[in-house]
Order: C-alpha cells, then structure tokens, then sequence
C-alpha cells in the first residue's frame, strides 16, 4: 500500500525535495538522521498510514546490493502556490505596517520643522524690517537734534523774558507807589 | 546533506516539519524587525523630539507676537516722529522773535 503511494513523479519528488531543504542554522531540525549518511543509502520507514518521505535515489545512482526507495510524497495541493503567495504578501504588508510607524513619526517631525522654519521665516522679515525702521527713525532724529537744541535756546530765552517780565513788573508797581506818594503830598 | 535533513522526525511527515520551519521562519523575520526597530530607539528619540517641539511652541508664538508689537510700535515711532519734524520746522521763527523781544 505504501508502495503504491510512493509512485511519485521524479518532477514531483524533486520540488519537494527543494521545498524541504532546511538552511544549516537550525540544528535540532537538522539533525534527524545523522549528516553522515550517505545520499545513496536508503531506509524504508514507515508509519501508520503517512507518508513519510524517504532519500532520494538519484536516478543514475546505480548501487548493487542496496534496497532504494523512491520518496513518498503526496500530491501538492492545487493551490499551494496560491497559499504561499498569499503568505508572503501578507508577511510584506505586516512588515511594511511595521516600519509605517517609524516613517510616519519622521514624517510629522518634518512636517513641524518645515512650519516652524516657515514660522521663524517670517518672524525674520518682521525683525528685518523693524531693524531698517528703526535705523531712519535714528538717523532722523539725529537730524532733528539742531532743531531740539534751537527749542532748548527757545526755552532758555522764554525763561529769560518771564525774568525780565517779572522784574517789569515789579518797577512798574514800585512806579506806580511812589507815584501815588507824590500824589498824595 | 538536502536529504539528510528531509528525514522525518519519528511520527511527523515533511508536510508537518515544512509547515513549522516556515512559521518559525515568520516569526523569527517578526522578531527581527521588531528588535532592530527597538535596538535604534527611533520610535523614544522621535517622540521626545516632537513633544521638545510642541514645548517650544508657546514660545516661538509669544516671540512672534512680540515682534509683531514692536513693528506696531516703531510705525508709530515713525508718525511722531514726523509731526515733530513738521512743528519744529516753525521754531527758528520763533528765535528769532524772541530775539527782537529781548534786545
């Protein structure tokens, strides 16, 4: 019976052949027969009712004395392609999904830094035209300082002519009572 | 040394192995990627680097307010400074006035 499963196609042995190579960096799977044994040994196992997969005997490998069997394997699912596609597409979106995260911050600390370059853009025209302002305004009113000195002369004088006025006044009213003194007499 | 490693554990097929290889394949991919993304500490450094700029916020929004004060006020700086210019064109007039009045 398991003789009769075990006409498998040579395509069909060797794809899973390929499909169950196993890399080196496992070894707990690696070893289960030993590494020693050579490709051209063979070893029936069987087990209940599985199929158990057997090494391979290349086909022009011609040993006398040496019982081979062919690998036992059953028929791949139509749609294994399918499946093993499916799965890579979905480990690439998980992935993808992943690493979005990281992207995604980077993408709002770019999007901030470009609106507070924009922010500090504008904040540096405000500055450049305040500086320029601020400069006329200084050479302007360095311009009016012969002006300030003139009204500082003016207020000087004012104050000169308020003293003479009071003086004025005082002799006038000083007048005013010997006038009266003589009037009297 | 392909055959070698396709024997079957007793009591499990290559179907069985096969499909166990590829799920710790998966999830040794997974935990790769998850231990290079937390050995760079992006996701720590990135975090701290926006809320240091969220804190900065306030402050650049106050320095632009600021500014935006102190161009009102030079403009206005600018209109007096202009009347001045205006009304003191008329004292050299009055020097000389009061130059007459005090002789």
């Amino acid at each position: 019976m398991n003789r009769g499963k075990m006409a498998a196609t040579g395509e069909e042995a060797a794809a899973m052949d390929s499909i169950s190579r196993v890399p080196p960096a496992h070894p707990t799977v690696l070893s289960l027969g030993g590494k020693s044994e050579p490709r051209g040994e063979t070893s029936e196992i069987s087990t209940e009712d599985q199929v158990v997969p057997a090494p391979k005997k290349p086909p022009g490998n011609s040993d006398s004395g040496v019982e081979t069997a062919e690998e036992a394997v059953e028929p791949a699912e139509p749609d294994i392609n399918q499946l093993c596609t499916d799965m890579f597409d979905k480990m690439a979106v998980f992935l993808q999904g992943e690493l979005t995260g990281t992207c995604e911050d980077y993408r709002l600390l770019e999007n901030m830094n470009k609106l507070t370059s924009l922010k500090y853009m504008e904040m540096k025209d405000i500055s450049i035209n305040i500086s320029r302002n601020l400069l006329d305004l200084n050479h302007k009113y360095a311009s009016l300082q012969p002006y300030l000195d003139q009204i500082n002369q003016i207020e000087e004088q004012v104050s000169s002519l308020e003293q003479a006025a009071y003086k004025l006044d005082t002799y006038s009213k000083k007048l005013e009572a010997k006038f009266k003194k003589l009037e009297k007499r | 040394m392909a055959s070698t490693e396709s024997q079957p554990r007793f009591g499990q097929s290559v179907k069985g192995l096969l499909s166990d290889k590829v799920g710790s394949c998966s999830g040794d991919v997974i935990a790769l990627t998850r231990q290079v993304l937390k050995g760079s500490r992006s996701q720590e450094l990135l975090g701290q680097a926006a809320r240091n700029m969220v804190i900065q916020e306030d402050a650049i929004l106050h320095s632009e307010d600021s500014l935006r004060k102190m161009s009102i006020i030079t403009t206005h700086l600018q209109y007096q400074q202009e009347a001045i210019q205006k009304n003191v064109e008329h004292s050299k007039n009055l020097q000389d006035q009061l130059r007459h009045l005090l002789k």
